[in-house]
């Protein structure tokens, strides 16, 4: 029975002639671990095509959701994060790969006939491989996203000619937002992966129709005349000599996909997709770092004066890519083992070592903005302001409608508790009060009244003036007292978070190794600097708040 | 196969193809795992209960059907949502009913008659009780209640498919 099944799907399929020539078919001797590079890729492409089918599960490609969608699937859905963590780190794994296996091929001179057009397929490969991993992430909308891209795409808008042209293609329009975003995610999920499995059905299909490459040979000499029968001769004396690729290579391949997966699976789990804060367009303390892989072009860039940028940001990639593509035909000849061709093992050593260098370069570089982390409340809270149209009524900072009372100082009036109750039932605090009850989620409440702290720095102690008094008056001024030594910190709410300036009141050389400021690790305690923090942050120049420190700073002067 | 897998003299080949198979399986079950519990997560989430305020309950008028409008936000995946919905509430004394205010039929908006003392719906003509109960016309079924609860002198009802 089974047999009358096998043979009708013989008749109907010829699979077991596919068997025999995909299955079957010898490979020549000495093929070793280093081949099992192309088929770890192909196993990084069915993890990422099943990763990321599951991942638009849950995504939205708009600036308002994708970054509320990706938290969302990092801590709501179960194995989000893994699953996000492991295509992450696949696509990393993919970059490395395609470029290691790219060079072996390369070292093996593994792209001289017949396999030019494997070679070509497999350069195409690499590109796409690159471009998935660019708009891949953008899609995050964090700031790594937002900035990262914004730099890659300044780099192509700076291309002789076409730069403004390619520039505006990637980001659909003159600015980085909603199209860009919707336009990556489209490439990304549809186009690049399309043009991916077409592109390896040719490799693969190449692949099998030469046969595996055999380890080149020493040849003292290149051979005159027609070597092409000679090389050709050679190659089937070597593979009738070779093990059948099944089980015997696909034995290596399955043991070094194990290997990797395991790798993977424990990045995902340990380290996972890191998701950094919102994508901000007016940030300015933050780092913008390209994904690794990038880091050598990223590093290039600040040894070339800004005049000869083009040279780094296109005429270099591009002579790389062009030379990789004509390498075929520049490289000709039956030579194929790398002390044969000295001259192009050594471009090839040196490409490779200059971007190892680059990248440990760029690793190794510091940041010029300090870290400081900041509270994801104030920042959710921030966005359902300008979402629920807050500022029809409340002002900020002078913006805002009159109806309501301006929102500045409100922390200073009321504490936290009230200011819950009050997002929760504004009538039952303030009879009378115009607010609708938009009877909000808890959560929302939390945001809302974080927010709202944030405002006047957060909610400082009446001992923070008096600790102000005493340690900095010194040297700083404020509202026109104090010494002038130091810069006037008046206004300082207005540039800096409190989360900056406490770490910079601990320790100022941290931030900035010049600066002349002691340290205060030592005089005050950890939450006496917070407060100070507080005061210092609330400090923005809006009348109530100055009103409010003058008063408090004049009492304590008073005592 | 002539030998048993498990043979002390396995063959290089037979061995191959089992640890083939044995990383191939670990690796599909691995990520079939994985990819599984995630697409089927939602057949185990269990729904939150988002009851709605309605305000004191004293507020209500008693005897005859109200209808109440309120403002509901919710939370839908990644996205909060408001939506503007109704509700027939009857109060007679402490026992609150609250009605769908749907008509069981096909879901039209019915509204409460005074001079009948009766539940009318436009569009096919049925009839409904005070209590909800069909009086004439096509409704399978008496109105579609929602729970409801008093909590502090505040009526709460929970909106939703599931009536009581």
């Amino acid at each position: 029975m089974i047999r009358e099944v096998l043979d009708w799907l013989d008749e109907t399929t010829g699979w077991r002639k596919l068997k025999a020539t995909l299955l079957d078919r010898k490979i020549p001797k000495g093929v070793n671990w280093s081949n099992t590079l192309g088929s770890l890729l192909l196993f990084c492409f069915v993890v990422q095509a099943v990763t990321g089918i599951l991942l638009a599960m849950h995504y939205s490609p708009s600036p308002d959701h994708a970054y509320q969608a990706i938290q969302f699937l990092g801590s709501q859905v179960p194995m989000g994060a893994f699953l996000r963590g492991l295509h992450h780190w696949t696509a990393s794994a993919m970059v490395l790969l395609a470029m290691a296996h790219l060079f072996r091929v390369f070292l093996a001179g593994a792209y001289k006939y017949p396999r030019q057009m494997t070679w070509f397929t497999g350069v195409f490969l690499l590109l796409v491989v690159i471009g998935l991993g660019f708009t891949g992430y953008l899609l995050p909308w964090d700031q790594k996203a937002y900035w990262a891209t914004m730099v890659g795409s300044k780099i192509a808008g700076s291309a002789p000619l076409v730069g403004p042209w390619v520039s505006k293609i990637l980001k659909g329009g003159d600015t980085l937002g909603t199209i860009t975003l919707a336009r990556f995610y489209s490439i990304h999920v549809l186009l690049l992966p399309a043009i991916f499995v077409v592109l390896v059905l040719v490799h693969l299909f190449l692949i099998v129709w030469h046969g595996i490459a055999a380890p080149p040979e020493r040849m003292k000499k290149e051979p005159s005349g027609d070597w092409k029968e000679a090389v050709d001769k050679r190659y089937h004396e070597l593979k009738e000599q070779g093990v059948p690729f099944f089980p015997d290579i696909v034995f290596k391949d399955m043991m070094a996909i194990l290997f990797l997966f395991a790798v993977l699976a424990a990045l995902a789990r340990v380290k996972g997709a890191g998701l950094e804060d919102m994508a901000d367009p007016t940030a300015t303390d933050y780092n913008p770092r390209p994904e690794w892989y990038f880091l050598f072009l990223f590093q290039l860039l600040k040894y070339i004066p800004d005049k000869l940028e083009a040279i780094a940001t296109s005429v270099l990639p591009g002579l790389a890519v062009g030379i990789l593509f004509l390498l075929p035909f520049l490289d000709r000849g039956a030579r194929r083992h790398a002390l044969d061709r000295k001259f192009w093992s050594g471009l090839g050593l040196a490409t490779v070592g200059g971007i190892l260098f680059l990248t440990i370069q760029g690793l190794r570089a510091p940041d010029v903005n300090v870290t400081v982390p900041k509270n994801p409340q104030v920042i959710r809270g921030k966005e359902l302001f300008a979402e629920m149209r807050c500022a029809s009524c409340h002002s900020i900072d002078g913006h805002g409608g009159v109806v309501g009372p301006t929102l500045d100082d409100a922390a200073a009036r009321h504490n936290k508790d009230w200011i819950e109750r009050h997002f929760r039932n504004p009538q039952a605090m303030t009879p009378g009060s115009k607010m609708p009850n938009f009877k909000l989620l808890d959560a929302e409440v939390g945001d809302l009244t974080a927010y709202i702290i944030s405002l006047q720095g957060g909610a400082y102690s009446a001992a923070a003036p008096k600790l102000f008094q005493d340690q900095c008056m010194s040297c700083h001024m404020i509202h026109g007292k104090g010494d002038d030594s130091g810069p006037d910190l008046s206004l300082e709410g207005k540039t800096r978070e409190q989360g900056w300036i406490a770490l910079y009141i601990a320790d100022p050389e941290k931030i900035y190794p010049e600066s002349a400021m002691p340290g205060f690790t030592k005089d005050l305690t950890p939450a006496q600097i917070e407060d100070l923090a507080l005061f210092l942050s609330a400090q923005r120049g809006t009348k109530a708040v100055v009103k409010a420190a003058v008063a408090r700073i004049k009492d304590v002067s008073h005592e | 196969m002539s030998k048993s897998p498990l043979d002390k003299n396995l063959s290089r080949k037979e061995f191959f193809k089992l640890a083939i198979l044995g990383a191939g399986g670990f690796i599909a079950a691995g990520l079939g795992g994985v990819g599984l519990t995630y697409f089927l997560s939602p057949a185990f989430k269990q729904k939150k209960e988002d009851w709605v305020d309605l305000g004191p309950v004293g507020d209500i008028a008693e005897g005859n059907p109200v209808k109440l409008d309120y403002i509901q936000r919710q939370v839908d995946g990644w996205m909060t949502v408001e939506g503007r919905s109704s509700v027939w509430i009857l109060r007679e004394g402490l026992t609150v009913t609250a009605y769908n205010p749907h008509c069981t039929h096909l879901g039209c908006a019915y509204r409460w008659d005074e001079n009948l003392n009766e539940f009318l719906c436009p569009c096919h003509s049925g009839v409904y009780d005070k209590q909800g109960k069909v009086l004439s016309g096509p409704p399978p079924r008496a109105l579609d209640r929602y729970q409801a609860k008093i909590e502090e002198g505040r009526l709460y009802i929970l909106p939703g498919d599931k009536t009581v």
